[in-house]
């Protein structure tokens, strides 16, 4: 598995020295977002290094998947600056459409809901993007798809629709998506969320391998077995705002707040 | 019976299928020449009512309202009567394209509009996600999946422009009402030569309403799969 990893995972080794520099690969600076009079995401500062695994947690509603569509401007902040790698774009300006392709060239996304293209097969939904957007010739295309999906282990499907395919399989061609534009940062929004567990857990076991390959991860989830063992790094969210954040085992076994205590409870007993 | 066929013969009516067969012709061609110019009227009406250059959307929305709003046959009056007057002469056939693919641009911008709506957003944000631009995420996501929702319904509106054909026969566009029109002038024998020329229509528009449905239910099949 590892020797598969080299191949496909060129990102892995090239900026491995930002975080040697200390200096965050993925900065967020007081992002503000609302709809109307309703604030979603107030002053929100986070910050994840390169090869770090971030894993924001909190009850719903409280801004978590806001902040992460904030940061490749699915969802443009109100105000506030991301900065991802060597781009920075700041809210409350227009953002030109080379800012935004360089900000999201360095992001891969993988939803809920997965949104796999349900008129393409497979293997088109992987190389659609490759071809289009980093100009890869159709063959190099294929090669890189197919070693994408022998590596999340869904090499027979590609020719097959993804209407044939389980919803965990359907997440992790998603994933194998995203890592064919060679992205530096992986963004996941509840992934396995819409799963049952025993499928969630082909996703997780993909994305920990992932993480164990050196991967920039910031993760929305619920899952917080992954989030204490595979992220290095946890924040809590509720109503907008990070309410803890620090090491995982940290702030997961001693949340300081009374609002953090009281969902970590509310987790640890279901 | 014998009322309504007003003693018109067999004999009568073999005599008058020539006519009648070319009209038929013109009504079809009139009817593609249409569909032609409205259908990819009616995908360029359903991109330009959502863009946000101000001028193209005003020009978009005025263009389908008025093309709503007017019924078909004062828009071909108004083409083939009007324009004249205005300098600029069309002939029948040129005017009577214009009318029914105005027409058929403005309703099926609505039918368009409507199936690429109907791409689940989640799509959208996931083009976004994958840097593809604009046009491509157009073109390889969303118009892919949202035609295909849409084809029953054009389908069916594509009956509807055969039947509003029909109409040409104001401006004297030699088609199928208006040769059967001319038979009755010609032998008084006009029930009769309309029904034939009915017939001709229900020849078109029955099995063609057959394959919408068959369309239609292939079409579900895809969306739920």
């Amino acid at each position: 598995m590892p020797q598969q990893l080299r191949v496909v995972g060129q990102h892995v080794g090239k900026e491995a020295p930002l975080a040697l520099t200390n200096k965050p690969y993925v900065k967020l600076e007081q992002i503000t977002k609302s709809y109307g009079a309703h604030t979603v995401l107030r002053d929100v500062n986070l910050s994840v290094h390169s090869g770090g695994v971030l894993a924001i947690i909190g009850p719903s509603g409280s801004g978590k998947s806001t902040l992460l569509r904030c940061i490749n401007y699915i969802e443009p902040p109100n105000k506030g600056i991301v900065t991802v790698g060597d781009v920075t774009i700041e809210g409350e300006t227009p953002v030109s459409r080379r800012d935004l392709r360089a900000l999201r060239s360095k992001l891969g996304m993988v939803f809920q809901s997965f949104n796999l293209f349900p008129h393409l097969t497979v293997l088109r939904n992987i190389t659609l993007a490759q071809e289009r957007v980093l100009g890869r010739t159709s063959a190099e295309a294929e090669l890189i798809a197919m070693q994408l999906l022998t590596r999340v282990g869904l090499a027979d499907k590609a020719a097959q629709y993804p209407s044939r395919c389980s919803g965990g399989q359907q997440q992790r061609i998603a994933i194998a998506r995203a890592l064919a534009l060679d992205p530096k940062v992986m963004l996941f929004d509840e992934p396995t969320s819409a799963l049952d567990p025993e499928l969630g857990l082909e996703v997780l076991s993909v994305m920990r391998e992932l993480a164990t390959s050196g991967m920039t991860m910031i993760v929305v989830t619920h899952e917080m077995s992954f989030a204490e063992n595979v992220s290095d790094h946890v924040a809590i969210m509720a109503d907008g705002c990070i309410l803890e954040y620090g090491p995982s085992r940290e702030v997961i076994r001693n949340p300081q707040s009374a609002r953090a205590r009281q969902f970590l409870r509310a987790v640890n007993e279901r | 019976m014998n009322a309504l066929l007003q003693g018109a013969t067999w004999d009568d009516f073999t005599s008058w299928l020539p006519d009648l067969w070319s009209g038929f012709v013109l009504s079809i061609e009139v009817t593609i020449a249409s569909l032609a110019v409205g259908l990819p009227l009616g995908l360029a009406l359903a991109l330009g009512v959502q863009t946000k250059a101000m001028l193209l959307r005003g020009i978009c929305l005025a263009v389908v309202e008025i093309g709503r709003g007017a019924p078909a046959l004062v828009l071909l009056q108004f083409i083939y009567f009007g324009l004249p007057s205005a300098g600029l002469p069309l002939t029948s056939f040129v005017s009577a394209t214009i009318a029914l693919g105005w027409s058929t641009g403005a309703y099926t911008s609505e039918i368009i509009r409507a199936g690429l709506d109907s791409v689940p957003g989640g799509h959208k944000e996931a083009v976004s996600a994958l840097g593809l631009s604009r046009m491509d995420g157009l073109r390889y996501v969303i118009l892919p999946q949202g035609l295909r929702v849409a084809v029953p319904a054009l389908l069916g509106f594509s009956i509807l422009v055969f039947q509003a054909s029909s109409l040409c026969f104001t401006i004297a566009l030699p088609e199928l009402i208006s040769r059967a029109y001319e038979i009755g002038t010609n032998t008084f024998f006009y029930f009769p030569a309309l029904a034939t020329a009915g017939l001709f229509y229900v020849a078109i528009c029955m099995p063609a309403s057959f394959l919408v449905s068959y369309v239609e239910h292939r079409a579900g099949a895809y969306a739920v799969r």
